[in-house]
Protein backbone atom coordinates (compact mmCIF):
# COMPACT_ATOMS: atom_id res chain seq x y z
CA UNK A 1 0.00 0.00 0.00
CA UNK A 2 1.48 3.07 -1.10
CA UNK A 3 0.90 6.51 -1.08
CA UNK A 4 1.78 8.41 -4.15
CA UNK A 5 4.24 11.08 -4.88
CA UNK A 6 4.90 11.25 -0.84
CA UNK A 7 7.59 10.82 1.20
CA UNK A 8 7.21 8.18 3.71
CA UNK A 9 7.99 8.83 7.54
CA UNK A 10 7.40 5.18 8.21
CA UNK A 11 8.07 2.53 5.49
CA UNK A 12 7.06 -1.31 6.27
CA UNK A 13 7.73 -4.20 4.17
CA UNK A 14 6.25 -7.32 4.88
CA UNK A 15 7.61 -6.48 8.37
CA UNK A 16 6.69 -9.47 11.23
CA UNK A 17 6.58 -9.94 14.93
CA UNK A 18 6.08 -12.77 17.31
CA UNK A 19 5.23 -12.79 20.69
CA UNK A 20 4.26 -15.87 22.79
CA UNK A 21 0.67 -15.04 22.39
CA UNK A 22 0.53 -12.30 19.58
CA UNK A 23 1.54 -12.46 15.63
CA UNK A 24 1.82 -8.84 13.97
CA UNK A 25 2.16 -8.64 9.75
CA UNK A 26 2.86 -9.29 7.93
CA UNK A 27 2.52 -5.40 7.29
CA UNK A 28 3.13 -3.47 4.17
CA UNK A 29 2.54 0.06 4.22
CA UNK A 30 4.00 3.43 3.71
CA UNK A 31 2.91 6.35 6.50
CA UNK A 32 3.38 9.69 4.76
CA UNK A 33 5.60 12.19 6.09
CA UNK A 34 3.64 15.51 6.92
CA UNK A 35 0.45 14.23 7.67
CA UNK A 36 -1.60 12.47 10.22
CA UNK A 37 -2.61 8.83 10.15
CA UNK A 38 -4.97 7.55 12.49
CA UNK A 39 -4.69 4.03 13.84
CA UNK A 40 -8.06 2.17 13.90
CA UNK A 41 -8.87 -1.33 15.13
CA UNK A 42 -10.51 -3.24 17.58
CA UNK A 43 -8.86 -3.79 21.28
CA UNK A 44 -5.91 -6.36 20.60
CA UNK A 45 -5.21 -5.77 17.23
CA UNK A 46 -1.65 -5.13 17.60
CA UNK A 47 -1.61 -0.80 17.51
CA UNK A 48 0.42 -0.79 20.90
CA UNK A 49 3.03 -3.47 19.86
CA UNK A 50 3.33 -1.89 15.98
CA UNK A 51 3.97 0.93 17.74
CA UNK A 52 6.64 -0.59 20.34
CA UNK A 53 7.98 -2.20 17.20
CA UNK A 54 8.61 1.14 15.77
CA UNK A 55 10.17 2.44 18.77
CA UNK A 56 12.94 -0.48 18.47
CA UNK A 57 11.64 -2.25 21.72
CA UNK A 58 10.35 -5.55 19.85
CA UNK A 59 12.63 -7.41 16.86
CA UNK A 60 11.43 -7.18 13.40
CA UNK A 61 11.42 -11.32 12.99
CA UNK A 62 11.13 -10.99 9.02
CA UNK A 63 10.20 -8.08 6.35
CA UNK A 64 11.73 -4.58 6.60
CA UNK A 65 10.71 -1.32 8.73
CA UNK A 66 12.02 1.79 8.08
CA UNK A 67 11.61 4.69 10.97
CA UNK A 68 12.50 8.40 9.50
CA UNK A 69 15.10 7.06 7.37
CA UNK A 70 16.67 4.35 10.05
CA UNK A 71 16.41 0.71 9.06
CA UNK A 72 15.69 -1.21 12.18
CA UNK A 73 17.26 -4.31 11.60
CA UNK A 74 18.33 -5.09 15.62
CA UNK A 75 21.57 -2.86 15.02
CA UNK A 76 20.43 0.33 14.82
CA UNK A 77 21.97 3.41 16.66
CA UNK A 78 18.99 5.01 19.47
CA UNK A 79 19.77 7.91 18.16
CA UNK A 80 16.86 7.91 15.97
CA UNK A 81 14.40 8.02 18.98
CA UNK A 82 15.49 11.38 19.92
CA UNK A 83 13.31 12.82 16.63
CA UNK A 84 10.46 10.71 18.27
CA UNK A 85 7.96 11.55 20.61
CA UNK A 86 6.41 8.90 21.91
CA UNK A 87 2.86 8.95 24.67
CA UNK A 88 2.31 5.50 25.45
CA UNK A 89 -1.21 4.12 26.26
CA UNK A 90 -0.54 3.41 29.92
CA UNK A 91 1.75 5.34 32.33
CA UNK A 92 5.29 3.71 33.64
CA UNK A 93 4.78 2.93 37.14
CA UNK A 94 8.41 3.74 37.69
CA UNK A 95 8.04 7.10 37.00
CA UNK A 96 5.32 7.48 39.75
CA UNK A 97 7.46 9.12 42.22
CA UNK A 98 8.62 11.69 39.71
CA UNK A 99 6.96 15.21 39.74
CA UNK A 100 6.48 15.90 35.83
CA UNK A 101 9.45 18.38 35.86
CA UNK A 102 11.43 15.93 37.16
CA UNK A 103 10.31 13.64 34.44
CA UNK A 104 10.98 16.72 31.68
CA UNK A 105 14.55 16.95 33.29
CA UNK A 106 15.41 13.30 32.48
CA UNK A 107 14.44 13.88 28.88
CA UNK A 108 15.47 16.90 28.57
CA UNK A 109 19.07 15.39 28.79
CA UNK A 110 18.05 12.80 26.04
CA UNK A 111 16.54 15.27 23.36
CA UNK A 112 19.27 17.44 21.57
CA UNK A 113 15.86 19.50 20.35
CA UNK A 114 14.64 19.72 24.37
CA UNK A 115 12.90 23.32 24.42
CA UNK A 116 11.93 24.43 28.40
CA UNK A 117 10.11 27.41 27.05
CA UNK A 118 8.02 25.31 24.90
CA UNK A 119 7.44 22.72 27.81
CA UNK A 120 6.17 25.58 30.12
CA UNK A 121 3.92 26.43 26.97
CA UNK A 122 2.15 23.25 26.93
CA UNK A 123 1.69 22.76 30.79
CA UNK A 124 0.28 26.31 30.86
CA UNK A 125 -1.84 25.94 27.95
CA UNK A 126 -3.40 22.46 29.31
CA UNK A 127 -3.12 23.70 32.86
CA UNK A 128 -0.71 21.14 34.88
CA UNK A 129 1.43 22.58 37.58
CA UNK A 130 4.64 20.86 36.68
CA UNK A 131 5.79 20.37 40.70
CA UNK A 132 3.26 17.87 41.29
CA UNK A 133 4.39 14.09 41.36
CA UNK A 134 2.59 11.88 38.68
CA UNK A 135 1.51 9.35 40.38
CA UNK A 136 -0.45 12.16 42.56
CA UNK A 137 -2.34 13.57 39.15
CA UNK A 138 -5.51 12.59 38.39
CA UNK A 139 -5.48 10.05 35.01
CA UNK A 140 -6.48 13.28 32.76
CA UNK A 141 -3.89 15.62 34.07
CA UNK A 142 -0.68 13.01 34.30
CA UNK A 143 -1.72 12.24 30.49
CA UNK A 144 -1.63 15.91 29.71
CA UNK A 145 1.79 16.31 31.67
CA UNK A 146 2.81 13.24 30.20
CA UNK A 147 1.82 14.83 26.46
CA UNK A 148 3.85 17.72 27.19
CA UNK A 149 6.61 16.08 27.47
CA UNK A 150 6.15 14.42 25.12
CA UNK A 151 6.33 17.24 22.45
CA UNK A 152 8.55 19.41 24.29
CA UNK A 153 11.39 18.73 21.65
CA UNK A 154 9.23 19.46 18.45
CA UNK A 155 9.54 16.09 17.52
CA UNK A 156 9.84 14.97 13.79
CA UNK A 157 7.60 12.06 14.35
CA UNK A 158 4.91 11.79 16.83
CA UNK A 159 3.39 8.93 18.12
CA UNK A 160 0.11 8.69 20.26
CA UNK A 161 -1.15 5.75 21.60
CA UNK A 162 -4.71 6.71 22.84
CA UNK A 163 -3.67 10.07 23.51
CA UNK A 164 -7.27 11.20 24.80
CA UNK A 165 -8.35 8.48 27.35
CA UNK A 166 -9.02 10.09 30.44
CA UNK A 167 -8.97 13.64 28.67
CA UNK A 168 -12.09 16.04 30.03
CA UNK A 169 -13.85 17.41 26.92
CA UNK A 170 -11.99 21.32 27.45
CA UNK A 171 -8.83 19.32 27.86
CA UNK A 172 -9.14 17.41 24.69
CA UNK A 173 -10.03 20.49 22.87
CA UNK A 174 -7.10 21.88 23.85
CA UNK A 175 -5.03 18.97 22.96
CA UNK A 176 -6.56 18.93 18.95
CA UNK A 177 -5.00 22.77 19.12
CA UNK A 178 -1.92 21.65 20.35
CA UNK A 179 -1.51 18.80 17.72
CA UNK A 180 -2.67 21.46 15.26
CA UNK A 181 -0.37 23.90 15.74
CA UNK A 182 2.47 20.95 15.95
CA UNK A 183 1.38 19.99 12.38
CA UNK A 184 1.22 23.49 10.90
CA UNK A 185 5.14 23.97 9.68
CA UNK A 186 3.89 21.07 6.99
CA UNK A 187 6.87 18.85 7.44
CA UNK A 188 6.26 16.66 11.01
CA UNK A 189 4.11 13.72 11.19
CA UNK A 190 1.64 12.39 13.49
CA UNK A 191 0.65 8.64 14.13
CA UNK A 192 -1.93 8.25 16.85
CA UNK A 193 -4.16 5.05 17.78
CA UNK A 194 -7.49 5.81 18.75
CA UNK A 195 -10.93 4.62 19.25
CA UNK A 196 -12.25 8.33 19.14
CA UNK A 197 -13.96 8.70 15.75
CA UNK A 198 -14.21 12.23 16.39
CA UNK A 199 -11.02 12.77 17.11
CA UNK A 200 -10.34 10.32 13.65
CA UNK A 201 -12.85 12.89 11.75
CA UNK A 202 -10.94 16.29 12.95
CA UNK A 203 -7.42 15.02 12.97
CA UNK A 204 -6.35 12.61 10.83
CA UNK A 205 -5.62 12.77 7.17
CA UNK A 206 -5.07 8.97 6.70
CA UNK A 207 -6.41 5.97 8.07
CA UNK A 208 -4.33 2.80 8.74
CA UNK A 209 -7.23 0.34 9.77
CA UNK A 210 -5.80 -2.53 11.56
CA UNK A 211 -7.48 -5.96 12.52
CA UNK A 212 -6.10 -9.35 14.07
CA UNK A 213 -1.91 -8.06 13.88
CA UNK A 214 -3.02 -7.36 9.68
CA UNK A 215 -3.61 -4.37 8.18
CA UNK A 216 -6.99 -4.15 6.01
CA UNK A 217 -6.15 -0.61 4.40
CA UNK A 218 -4.44 2.76 4.14
CA UNK A 219 -6.98 5.23 3.11
CA UNK A 220 -7.44 8.96 2.85
CA UNK A 221 -10.15 9.81 5.37
CA UNK A 222 -12.33 12.19 3.18
CA UNK A 223 -12.04 9.95 0.12
CA UNK A 224 -12.88 7.38 2.47
CA UNK A 225 -15.81 9.16 3.80
CA UNK A 226 -16.95 10.47 0.17
CA UNK A 227 -17.20 6.51 -1.46
CA UNK A 228 -18.51 4.86 0.87
CA UNK A 229 -22.28 5.08 1.16
CA UNK A 230 -25.03 2.66 1.95
CA UNK A 231 -27.69 1.78 -0.63
CA UNK A 232 -31.05 1.04 0.46
CA UNK A 233 -32.60 -1.13 -2.35
CA UNK A 234 -36.09 -2.52 -2.18
CA UNK A 235 -36.45 -5.12 -4.37
CA UNK A 236 -40.15 -7.14 -5.78
CA UNK A 237 -40.79 -9.72 -3.65
CA UNK A 238 -41.14 -12.62 -6.15
CA UNK A 239 -37.77 -11.18 -8.02
CA UNK A 240 -35.76 -14.31 -8.40
CA UNK A 241 -31.52 -13.79 -7.64
CA UNK A 242 -31.74 -10.74 -6.51
CA UNK A 243 -29.46 -10.34 -3.90
CA UNK A 244 -27.01 -12.26 -6.23
CA UNK A 245 -27.53 -9.76 -8.90
CA UNK A 246 -27.13 -7.14 -5.53
CA UNK A 247 -23.75 -8.81 -4.82
CA UNK A 248 -22.32 -7.90 -8.52
CA UNK A 249 -23.06 -4.46 -7.66
CA UNK A 250 -19.77 -1.69 -8.86
CA UNK A 251 -17.57 -1.14 -5.84
CA UNK A 252 -19.71 -3.53 -3.75
CA UNK A 253 -18.51 -3.79 -0.03
CA UNK A 254 -21.15 -5.14 1.66
CA UNK A 255 -24.93 -6.35 1.69
CA UNK A 256 -27.29 -6.89 4.32
CA UNK A 257 -30.65 -8.08 4.70
CA UNK A 258 -32.80 -5.59 6.08
CA UNK A 259 -36.71 -6.75 6.10
CA UNK A 260 -38.50 -8.92 3.29
CA UNK A 261 -36.91 -7.93 0.23
CA UNK A 262 -35.05 -5.05 1.47
CA UNK A 263 -31.77 -4.42 1.86
CA UNK A 264 -28.41 -2.36 2.80
CA UNK A 265 -25.92 -2.76 0.39
CA UNK A 266 -22.31 -1.38 1.03
CA UNK A 267 -20.58 0.12 -1.70
CA UNK A 268 -17.70 2.48 -2.30
CA UNK A 269 -18.61 3.67 -5.97
CA UNK A 270 -21.58 5.05 -4.75
CA UNK A 271 -22.34 6.97 -8.22
CA UNK A 272 -21.80 3.74 -10.66
CA UNK A 273 -23.54 1.71 -7.92
CA UNK A 274 -26.57 3.57 -7.69
CA UNK A 275 -26.81 3.83 -11.49
CA UNK A 276 -26.48 -0.52 -11.31
CA UNK A 277 -29.54 -0.62 -9.09
CA UNK A 278 -31.66 1.74 -11.16
CA UNK A 279 -30.75 0.06 -14.67
CA UNK A 280 -31.81 -3.46 -12.38
CA UNK A 281 -35.10 -2.00 -11.88
CA UNK A 282 -34.56 -2.10 -7.95
CA UNK A 283 -35.78 0.96 -6.20
CA UNK A 284 -33.33 3.08 -4.47
CA UNK A 285 -34.84 4.43 -1.24
CA UNK A 286 -32.23 5.98 0.14
CA UNK A 287 -28.22 6.59 -0.72
CA UNK A 288 -26.39 7.50 2.66
CA UNK A 289 -22.45 8.44 3.66
CA UNK A 290 -21.20 5.49 5.98
CA UNK A 291 -19.30 6.67 9.54
CA UNK A 292 -16.29 5.05 10.19
CA UNK A 293 -17.26 2.51 12.37
CA UNK A 294 -19.70 1.03 9.44
CA UNK A 295 -16.96 1.02 7.14
CA UNK A 296 -14.41 -0.49 9.92
CA UNK A 297 -16.93 -3.54 10.61
CA UNK A 298 -17.47 -3.42 6.75
CA UNK A 299 -13.70 -4.35 6.38
CA UNK A 300 -13.82 -6.96 8.99
CA UNK A 301 -16.56 -9.01 7.87
CA UNK A 302 -14.68 -8.91 4.47
CA UNK A 303 -11.31 -10.27 6.00
CA UNK A 304 -13.44 -12.73 8.39
CA UNK A 305 -14.80 -13.95 4.96
CA UNK A 306 -11.36 -14.56 3.66
CA UNK A 307 -9.76 -16.22 6.56
CA UNK B 1 -8.65 33.87 9.26
CA UNK B 2 -12.22 32.38 9.55
CA UNK B 3 -13.78 31.10 6.20
CA UNK B 4 -17.82 30.77 6.21
CA UNK B 5 -17.53 27.66 4.72
CA UNK B 6 -19.78 24.75 5.75
CA UNK B 7 -19.73 21.22 4.75
CA UNK B 8 -23.05 19.38 4.34
CA UNK B 9 -22.48 16.00 5.05
CA UNK B 10 -25.87 15.15 3.91
CA UNK B 11 -25.03 16.21 0.15
CA UNK B 12 -23.55 13.72 -2.07
CA UNK B 13 -20.91 15.95 -3.29
CA UNK B 14 -16.90 15.27 -2.61
CA UNK B 15 -16.10 17.44 0.33
CA UNK B 16 -13.04 18.79 -1.74
CA UNK B 17 -15.67 19.65 -4.33
CA UNK B 18 -18.10 21.41 -1.63
CA UNK B 19 -14.76 23.51 -0.16
CA UNK B 20 -14.10 24.29 -3.62
CA UNK B 21 -17.27 25.60 -4.68
CA UNK B 22 -17.67 28.13 -1.81
CA UNK B 23 -14.59 29.37 -1.54
CA UNK B 24 -14.38 30.33 -5.61
CA UNK B 25 -17.99 31.88 -4.63
CA UNK B 26 -16.17 34.04 -1.60
CA UNK B 27 -13.31 35.06 -4.35
CA UNK B 28 -15.39 35.76 -7.47
CA UNK B 29 -18.86 37.63 -5.18
CA UNK B 30 -15.95 39.90 -3.91
CA UNK B 31 -16.03 39.06 -0.12
CA UNK B 32 -12.58 38.31 -0.17
CA UNK B 33 -10.51 41.18 -1.40
CA UNK B 34 -7.57 40.87 -3.81
CA UNK B 35 -4.68 40.25 -1.05
CA UNK B 36 -6.25 38.96 1.35
CA UNK B 37 -4.19 36.01 3.17
CA UNK B 38 -5.75 32.39 3.60
CA UNK B 39 -5.78 30.25 5.85
CA UNK B 40 -2.57 27.49 5.88
CA UNK B 41 -3.64 24.00 4.86
CA UNK B 42 -3.79 22.23 8.01
CA UNK B 43 -5.49 25.42 9.28
CA UNK B 44 -8.48 25.32 7.58
CA UNK B 45 -8.21 21.67 7.46
CA UNK B 46 -8.54 21.42 11.26
CA UNK B 47 -11.35 24.25 11.03
CA UNK B 48 -13.46 22.42 8.63
CA UNK B 49 -12.86 19.19 9.73
CA UNK B 50 -11.39 17.28 6.82
CA UNK B 51 -8.19 16.42 5.63
CA UNK B 52 -5.15 18.43 4.31
CA UNK B 53 -5.35 16.44 1.32
CA UNK B 54 -8.43 17.69 0.66
CA UNK B 55 -7.60 21.40 1.46
CA UNK B 56 -4.36 21.17 -0.51
CA UNK B 57 -6.63 19.79 -3.77
CA UNK B 58 -8.63 22.85 -3.09
CA UNK B 59 -6.19 24.86 -2.98
CA UNK B 60 -4.10 23.66 -6.01
CA UNK B 61 -7.15 23.86 -8.21
CA UNK B 62 -8.08 27.92 -7.43
CA UNK B 63 -4.70 28.44 -8.06
CA UNK B 64 -4.66 27.09 -11.69
CA UNK B 65 -7.94 28.73 -12.40
CA UNK B 66 -5.83 31.95 -11.20
CA UNK B 67 -7.71 32.47 -8.24
CA UNK B 68 -5.31 32.55 -5.66
CA UNK B 69 -1.15 32.42 -5.56
CA UNK B 70 1.04 31.16 -2.90
CA UNK B 71 4.06 32.88 -2.07
CA UNK B 72 7.05 30.41 -0.63
CA UNK B 73 7.37 31.11 3.26
CA UNK B 74 4.50 33.65 3.43
CA UNK B 75 1.14 31.82 2.56
CA UNK B 76 -1.86 32.02 0.32
CA UNK B 77 -3.03 35.02 -1.14
CA UNK B 78 -6.68 35.74 -2.89
CA UNK B 79 -5.09 37.09 -6.46
CA UNK B 80 -7.00 40.12 -8.77
CA UNK B 81 -10.21 38.66 -10.21
CA UNK B 82 -11.34 40.10 -13.48
CA UNK B 83 -14.94 42.05 -13.93
CA UNK B 84 -15.62 39.31 -16.57
CA UNK B 85 -14.66 36.52 -14.15
CA UNK B 86 -16.59 37.74 -11.68
CA UNK B 87 -20.01 38.39 -14.35
CA UNK B 88 -20.32 34.94 -15.57
CA UNK B 89 -20.03 33.55 -11.56
CA UNK B 90 -22.68 35.47 -11.04
CA UNK B 91 -24.99 33.66 -13.76
CA UNK B 92 -23.61 30.13 -12.87
CA UNK B 93 -24.26 30.60 -9.17
CA UNK B 94 -27.92 31.32 -10.13
CA UNK B 95 -28.17 28.41 -12.79
CA UNK B 96 -26.77 26.33 -10.52
CA UNK B 97 -29.36 27.00 -7.74
CA UNK B 98 -32.52 26.88 -10.57
CA UNK B 99 -30.93 23.59 -11.30
CA UNK B 100 -31.31 22.38 -7.87
CA UNK B 101 -35.02 23.65 -7.79
CA UNK B 102 -35.94 21.87 -10.96
CA UNK B 103 -34.41 19.17 -9.92
CA UNK B 104 -36.93 18.87 -6.67
CA UNK B 105 -39.92 19.75 -8.93
CA UNK B 106 -39.25 16.88 -11.00
CA UNK B 107 -38.33 14.65 -8.13
CA UNK B 108 -41.86 16.25 -6.90
CA UNK B 109 -43.44 14.89 -10.60
CA UNK B 110 -44.06 18.40 -11.48
CA UNK B 111 -44.79 19.35 -14.71
CA UNK B 112 -42.17 21.11 -17.02
CA UNK B 113 -45.16 24.07 -17.05
CA UNK B 114 -46.01 24.17 -13.65
CA UNK B 115 -42.24 24.48 -13.06
CA UNK B 116 -42.03 27.71 -15.54
CA UNK B 117 -45.45 29.34 -13.85
CA UNK B 118 -43.94 28.59 -10.05
CA UNK B 119 -41.14 30.23 -11.22
CA UNK B 120 -42.89 33.58 -12.53
CA UNK B 121 -44.61 33.74 -9.80
CA UNK B 122 -42.10 33.32 -6.97
CA UNK B 123 -39.83 36.17 -9.35
CA UNK B 124 -42.44 38.21 -9.62
CA UNK B 125 -43.01 37.98 -5.95
CA UNK B 126 -39.46 38.70 -4.95
CA UNK B 127 -39.18 41.32 -7.30
CA UNK B 128 -42.39 43.12 -6.13
CA UNK B 129 -40.78 42.80 -2.16
CA UNK B 130 -37.63 44.17 -3.12
CA UNK B 131 -39.65 47.04 -4.70
CA UNK B 132 -38.14 46.45 -8.50
CA UNK B 133 -39.90 46.64 -11.65
CA UNK B 134 -39.74 42.94 -12.97
CA UNK B 135 -42.57 41.57 -15.05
Amino acid sequence: MTVANMEAAISLRGMKLQHDRFALGPIDCDIPKGMVTAIVGPNGSGKSTLFRALLGLEPVLSGEAEVLGTPLNGNQEDQYKSRIGFLAENPHAHENHLTADEKAKFASRWYPGWDWEKYRKLLRHFDVDGGIRLSKMSKGMRRKAELSIAMAHDPELLMLDEPSSGLDPFAWKTMLQELGRYMEPGDRTLVLATHILEEIKRLADYILFIYRGRVLGLYEKDRLLDDWRTIVVQIEYAQKGGSEMLQRTPGFQGLTEAGPGLYRLEVDEPERGEAYCRDNGFQVLAVQRMDLEDILSCLIRKEEARR
Amino acid sequence: MWLPIRIDEQRPEPLYHQIEVQLRGLILGGQLKEGTLLPSIRELAVSLKCSAITVRRVYQDLENEGLIRTRQGTGTFVAGVGTVAREEHRLERVTEELEKAIELGLQLQCAPEEIETAFRQALHRKSTERGGDAT
